[in-house]
């Protein structure tokens, strides 16, 4: 993901900003990392550089 | 789903036409008139989401006419399809991580097949297609979060089948204060698709 999604996406469970914690990118994009909820701590991580903002209680079991 | 040979008994494009080995649902009639729909009304610059993306096509559309858009489906493969096509993906339940007064357009090609439960797959193509018993399983709650996102003068479009109840749609929309008016209109063997645009109620300049 580019940096700039951070402007539109939030915590799906309460809508607070995100922290962005890069654990590998390349010249233009994030690849690994995670999406760090600034009130509930909730962590949502990014991989293949596509972050992955379902709430947890729907990360495993989709498609439901 | 236009095109499709029946299999029911009572004449509707039934799942099982549509399954093969694919996980991602790709591009068919209703997704091409959305996309020339959603295109023909778009502004470059405009910032878009295109919900329950798919393939990608209706993104890469909004982002072949100038649109700064993003994808988002629920379907990881979908997502990584949406991503090769050059499109900025995210996966998500329909509209829940992105925030408020975000974006001047959102289109939406829902699964719309009305199913009986004892007919559904519990598989990605599946819920590609799949609306539930009455076709609106995610129509309904699209409609019910789809303002939030909205910046003012926001517009989005959303392509219903008649199989789904295009009155019913509007009907539900209008009881949560959007205002529906029909933009595009198709006839096909079994279905008419339409899209129906809604608008941001918020005044512009809030």
């Amino acid at each position: 993901m580019k940096e700039d999604l951070m402007d539109i996406i939030c915590c799906p469970l309460d809508k607070h900003d995100l922290d962005l914690e890069v654990d590998e990118r390349d010249d233009e994009e994030v690849l690994a990392g995670s999406l760090v909820c600034t009130e509930c701590g909730e962590s949502y991580p990014i991989e293949d550089g596509i972050p992955n903002l379902l709430p947890p209680d729907m990360r495993e079991d989709a498609p439901a | 789903m236009p095109g499709q040979p029946p299999t029911d008994d009572d004449g509707r494009p039934s799942l099982a036409t549509q399954r093969d080995t694919e996980t991602v649902y790709q591009p068919a009639a209703d997704s091409d008139l959305l996309a020339r729909t959603a295109r023909s009304h778009a502004t470059p610059g405009d910032r878009g989401l295109d919900v329950g993306t798919g393939s990608g096509y209706v993104a890469e559309t909004l982002a072949e006419a100038g649109v700064d858009a993003v994808a988002s489906d629920l379907n990881p493969d979908a997502c990584r399809e949406a991503a090769a096509r050059g499109v900025p993906a995210v996966r998500a339940d329909l509209l829940a991580p992105f925030r408020d007064d975000a974006f001047d357009l959102v289109t939406f090609n829902p699964p719309y097949l009305p199913t009986e439960p004892d007919k559904e797959w519990d598989d990605w193509m599946e819920h590609a297609l799949s609306g539930g018993e009455d076709g609106r399983r995610l129509v309904d709650p699209f409609l019910e979060a789809v303002e939030r996102v909205l910046a003012p003068g926001g517009r989005v479009f959303l392509l219903i089948s008649s199989l789904t109840g295009i009155g019913d749609v509007q009907r539900y929309a209008h009881e949560r204060g959007l205002a529906g008016e029909i933009v595009a209109d198709e006839a096909h063997p079994y279905e008419r698709l339409v899209v129906i645009r809604f608008e941001s109620q918020a005044e512009p300049g809030h």
